[in-house]
């Protein structure tokens, strides 16, 4: 490892190497396809034919020594993956609800004897009508601030407008998979994952076993986006059944097409708008629904249809809301958490539909929408306060100053010109929706001073590209006035580590860096003792109280916030759009290390921009169609532009150093930046993303704005 | 019992199709993937497989007074950097997939695809290319529009490959090629589209346009094009309309997980419009 | 079954097995690296980038067949050199890993790049990355480190 002479920063934001960069330059790094165990055999997955309806029959061929198949009746506990709902089985029993559901495994020594098994397994079904249009609602949620409903009484004139969203695949580059063998009863996974204990609960309970029968390990994990949040939890059960039932090691690793045909995706959305305005062509209130497609199971659905609605009046504040939202069931493949979790769908609307208003009324857009910027004490959606400084203003003036946004506006007002230029303002809610971090994830922490004077860090964060290995010790080593060579932070093991929770939701830092900021203050003024461990637990600041069943109080603790500047040209020919620039402004609280806020942020950023244009995903009859890296378009090197972010700190109390959430934030405002942009491009209003070029000749064809 | 052919020499490889049939595997960048398995598992070939990407002879480019001829297996990055090399295949070549693509990619690979939606057919039925096959008794040279066929259907005997790329060198005033992808680089055409011509003092002497991923192969109507050589510049301008019109009926593209019939359409038009309008 | 002789990170090697199998999982399963990585199995994503001829090429999409005589270089052989210490330290001043799955193929394409043209402009820079795909950093630390590589190693290419 490089040595750094880094003993205390005066500033902790300032960027040092990150601990894993040279492992994984160098292709040292192991991730789960890396790992190899003796005598390992190899599980794939015989996945239903149909969209709906049920197995009548299964006809196995007589399996050669040492092959097995593992189904539902081989699992020894509960036939349910332990998300919220129990309505996903580990491996189905007999009802097919979506096309490419797990039916069963097929396990043996040779990877090509176990297709070919496969391929000679005979499955009748029962054929049912599928179920693709959105009318079966499992989840529906409403809720009120301020008169609701009654100020579109008092309207001058009501606006109203539709949105719409598609699916976005996480492709994330390295696939899923996992790897587990038995070590004596326990058994003992190593998987690309994003929550160990989720993983680890999930296997309890599909095992029926005590707790100290499972063990899950995370290995270098290859990028995730929310794409391995839950899902994973689905292949872990099938596997720890798998090993348990057949007593050898086994590897179940997913290709790149079958893990973009089967595992979670981001929630297609269809949102409505309404605003009620007044004789001075003022808000009133909203009328907001939201639908989303949840696929075959419910899973984290009812989850992400919260933040979404939570989001609906984005950056602004809206004093009289009347917000409502379902969750529909269909049969196709179920859709889960993604970088943003139903933010970046209600952020495309809510944006476009601010500048549509404007346009409506013949007011400037900007300015509009400048006048409703929520501010320091306002009542966010659920009746809860921004409590924290908000400083958009500052934030959106330097935005515009680096982009030289006016001047550009007015010069790409030009009917010859194909040139656009879009802002967007955003926010995140940063930590788990609701009173979850209180009532159900209880985060704990443990930090160990061992003899040597090394520090342990003991979470069960997983780094998964976003730098927790780094930025986790320098809050460590920056405490305790140590070189950050002696905090170690080794990659999680349930044997090891207390459920600090799942890494999600932007709570890391937060809430997670927050536990061991307090645990190393303590760990200081114990220092002088030679070894001992610190235990935190999460308490919930007095002040946030949150009722989940009527969307009522303080939705989330902190709040990061966004300004997105996108340029974009849009070919007169092929309507294609290209990337120019961007330029980004963030207020994270306080960046733990410049260098990977500023990767997050391009990162992200690219994510947001391409859901919004570039990124098609659709399903014709439960088959999705776009299903590799060849049809499933991410941007390339080549689609980038020139990137300019600039980080504000706005210290939050209760995060480490001050620092709030980060890894989502940078999502969010890309689609309707990019979206801005288009429209300011091609004079066309934009209500669907991604904008792809045969939507926006599409939209050539409508009168310009 | 699938067998595997790895032959040394060109003579070689010709006595072995002489007896049997194999399947021609070059670069193998289309081939692998279309033929995958799962990951770990060899390649799942259907019938006998030869590899010929190591032979000596389908390297190179070599040119004579008038024509250019390229080898069949020449890595399509050689031919981009190869100053024998036509512009607009060139410019065809840098917007292929990607560099890893293009240094084991080969044009003898591409023709024997005969993908509806292969970039490097565009600009070859533009330059009226001409492909040299070989059988151990036979040589044969055919029109690039003789020797594709259809999707996926050459004029290739079991006994044959293919050894040559034959270009006549020709000069234009003005050629351009557009592929029109999903996105800037490493991808498939949605479309693509070239446009030649040579005038002097404003009199067309040459004029050629040819679409690909439109049809089932690329479409190229000398027929249309001949309308109007000997004609000026700006009578050609004046007839875009007209041109537009006798090409449509061969732009019948498909709908499918890339993009539908109506944007492809409509894109190739304007494309054409505008190499037209903006001479 | 047929005896493949290659050379493999500078060493002659030779291996007696199934030449239709891809050069990525020759590399992985006989040769025991795990640098070169299955990323898509199309020739896509570049995550299996190796150096053929000191060329960058997909070893998923390249048969063993293709292999007699080449000389291979995964990032494991290009590690030991000096280029490498060069391209490593742009790559961690620059901040532009985040995963590492791409990474070494980025580090592969890099080489590749560098070796025809040492000091690319940023245009050249994205089309030498344009068959390797990222999903965390948005290419745009990835751009700055090659061009600090360029710079910082000077005379090496």
């Amino acid at each position: 490892m490089i040595s750094q002479e880094v003993e205390f920063m005066k500033d902790i934001s300032k960027s040092i190497y990150k601990t894993d960069s040279e492992d994984k330059i160098s292709g040292q790094a192991k991730y789960v396809a890396d790992i190899k165990i003796d005598g390992m055999l190899h599980a794939v997955t015989l996945r239903s034919t149909i969209a709906c309806g049920e197995i009548k029959n299964i006809k196995i061929p007589e399996l050669p020594e040492g092959y097995h198949t593992v189904s539902s009746k081989d699992v020894q506990g509960k036939n349910v993956v332990k998300i919220i709902f129990d309505d996903m089985p580990v491996f189905t029993e007999k009802k097919i609800t979506y096309l490419h559901e797990p039916i069963m495994f097929v396990v043996g020594p040779d990877k090509g004897k176990v297709m070919d098994i496969l391929s000679e397994i005979v499955v009748e079904y029962i054929v049912e009508e599928p179920v693709f249009e959105w009318k079966n609602s499992a989840i529906n949620y409403h809720f009120e601030k301020g008169e609701g409903l009654k100020v579109f009484s008092k309207a001058e004139r009501v606006i109203s407008y539709d949105y719409e969203t598609g699916y976005q695949e996480q492709a994330y580059m390295e696939p899923q998979g996992f790897v587990g063998y038995l070590d004596g009863e326990k058994v003992t996974l190593y998987g690309s994952i994003q929550c160990p204990y989720y993983v680890k609960n999930a296997v309890i309970q599909a095992l029926g076993v005590a707790d100290d029968k499972v063990r899950v390990i995370q290995p270098t994990v290859g990028g995730a986006f929310g794409g391995k949040e839950e899902f994973p939890s689905l292949m872990a059960c099938q596997l720890a059944v798998a090993i348990k039932k057949i007593k050898k090691p086994i590897q179940l690793l997913y290709e790149r097409e079958e893990d973009m045909l089967v595992t979670t995706k981001r929630h297609p959305s269809r949102i409505h708008f309404e605003v009620a305005i007044d004789k001075n062509n003022e808000i009133l209130g909203f009328k907001t629904h939201a639908d989303i497609d949840a696929g075959a199971n419910i899973g984290l659905s009812g989850v992400v249809l919260s933040r979404a609605l939570i989001a609906c009046t984005g950056a602004y504040t809206i004093d009289n809301l009347d917000i409502s939202g379902d969750v529909f069931l269909t049969n196709t493949v179920p859709n889960g958490a993604f970088r943003g979790f139903g933010a970046p769908q209600m952020f495309f609307a809510i944006e476009m539909f601010m500048e549509h208003i404007a346009n409506e009324l013949g007011l400037d857009s900007l300015e509009f929408r400048l006048k409703y910027l929520a501010k320091q004490g306002d009542k966010t959606s659920t009746n809860g306060i921004f409590r924290d400084p908000i400083i958009m203003d500052e934030m959106i003036v330097k935005g515009m100053e680096i982009s030289d946004y006016k001047n550009k506006r007015k010069l790409y007002e030009s009917p010859e010109s194909n040139r656009g230029i879009g802002m967007s303002f955003f926010f995140h809610g940063c930590g788990f929706t609701g009173s979850g971090e209180a009532k159900i994830i209880k985060a704990r922490v443990k930090l160990k001073k061992d003899k040597s004077g090394d520090v342990y860090i003991l979470v069960a964060a997983v780094d998964m590209g976003q730098g927790i290995r780094t930025t986790l010790r320098k809050v460590v080593a920056q405490i305790l006035e140590i070189p950050i060579e002696r905090v170690i932070f080794n990659f999680p093991d349930t044997d090891f580590v207390p459920d600090s929770g799942p890494t999600v939701a932007s709570r890391t830092m937060m809430i997670v860096g927050g536990l061991i900021s307090r645990a190393s203050k303590e760990m200081k003024k114990r220092w002088g003792e030679t070894e001992f461990i610190v235990e935190k637990q999460y308490v919930q600041p007095d002040y946030i109280k949150y009722d989940d069943d009527t969307f009522q109080g303080d939705a989330y603790p902190a709040y990061s916030w966004g300004v997105n500047v996108v340029e974009v040209e849009v070919d007169k020919d092929t309507y294609q759009v290209k990337l120019l620039n961007t330029w980004s402004v963030y207020d994270v609280g306080k960046s733990i290390d410049d260098r990977i806020v500023y990767g997050q942020a391009d990162g992200g950023l690219i994510q947001g921009i391409a859901y919004g244009y570039l990124e098609v995903m659709n399903h014709e009859k439960g088959v999705i169609k776009q299903k590799n890296m060849t049809d499933y378009i991410i941007p390339t090197a080549k689609d980038t532009g020139n990137m300019e972010t600039v980080i504000y700190e706005n210290p939050y109390a209760f995060g480490p150093y001050g620092a709030k959430g980060v890894g989502e934030l940078t999502l969010i405002g890309g689609a309707p930046a990019v979206a801005f942009a288009i429209e300011d491009a091609i004079k066309r209003k934009v209500f669907k993303i991604p904008a792809t070029p045969e939507y926006i000749m599409e939209l050539m064809k409508n009168d310009k704005n | 019992m699938v067998k595997t052919s790895i032959p040394k020499n060109l003579a070689e490889a010709l006595s072995v199709l002489s007896k049997e049939k194999y399947r021609l595997v070059a670069g193998g960048t289309d081939m692998l993937v279309q033929n995958r398995n799962r990951a770990t598992l060899p390649i799942k070939y259907k019938d006998n497989v030869m590899y010929i990407a190591n032979l000596e002879e389908l390297f190179g480019i070599t040119e004579d007074e008038e024509t250019i001829y390229i080898g069949a297996c020449e890595p399509l990055e050689a031919i981009l950097e190869n100053d024998l090399t036509p512009k607009l295949l060139k410019e065809t070549i840098l917007e292929m997939a990607s560099p890893a693509i293009r240094h084991t990619g080969t044009l003898g690979g591409n023709i024997g695809n005969a993908s509806p939606a292969g970039d490097s057919l565009v600009p070859l039925y533009l330059l009226n290319a001409v492909i040299e096959v070989k059988s151990e008794t036979e040589t044969r040279r055919l029109r690039i529009q003789d020797f594709i066929q259809g999707v996926r259907k050459i004029d290739l005997a079991d006994n044959e490959l293919i050894t040559k790329i034959i270009i006549s060198k020709t000069e234009f005033t003005k050629a351009y090629f557009k592929k029109v992808g999903p996105r800037l680089s490493d991808a498939i055409s949605k479309l693509s589209f070239a446009g030649a011509i040579t005038f002097d003092n404003d009199i067309i002497l040459d004029l050629r346009f040819a679409f690909g991923a439109v049809n089932i192969t690329v479409v190229r109507r000398p027929e249309i094009e001949c309308l109007y050589i000997r004609k000026t510049k700006e009578e050609l301008k004046a007839s875009v309309n007209e041109i537009v019109e006798a090409y449509s009926k061969f732009i019948r593209p498909i709908d499918d997980q890339r993009s539908n019939k109506e944007y492809r359409k409509k894109v190739s038009i304007n494309l054409l419009k505008s190499f037209i309008e903006e001479l | 079954m047929t005896k493949i002789k290659f050379r493999l990170n500078g060493k002659p090697v030779a291996i007696e097995t199934d030449v239709n199998r891809r050069l990525l999982d020759v590399l992985r399963e006989d040769f025991e690296l795990i640098g070169p990585k299955e990323g898509c199995g199309e020739g896509e994503c570049g995550a299996c980038a190796v150096l053929m001829e000191h060329e960058i090429v997909n070893s998923c999409s390249v048969p063993l067949a293709n292999c007699i005589g080449k000389d291979i270089v995964t990032i494991e052989g290009l590690s030991t050199t000096s280029r490498y210490t060069v391209i490593r330290k742009a790559f961690e001043d620059e901040g532009a890993v985040q995963c590492g799955f791409c990474t070494p193929g980025m580090i592969i394409a890099t080489e590749s790049m560098l070796s025809k043209n040492p000091h690319p402009t940023d245009e050249e820079i994205k089309i030498g990355l344009s068959g390797n795909l990222c999903r965390c950093t948005g290419y745009n630390m990835i751009i700055k480190a090659i061009k600090k590589a360029a710079k910082d190693g000077d005379g090496l290419w």
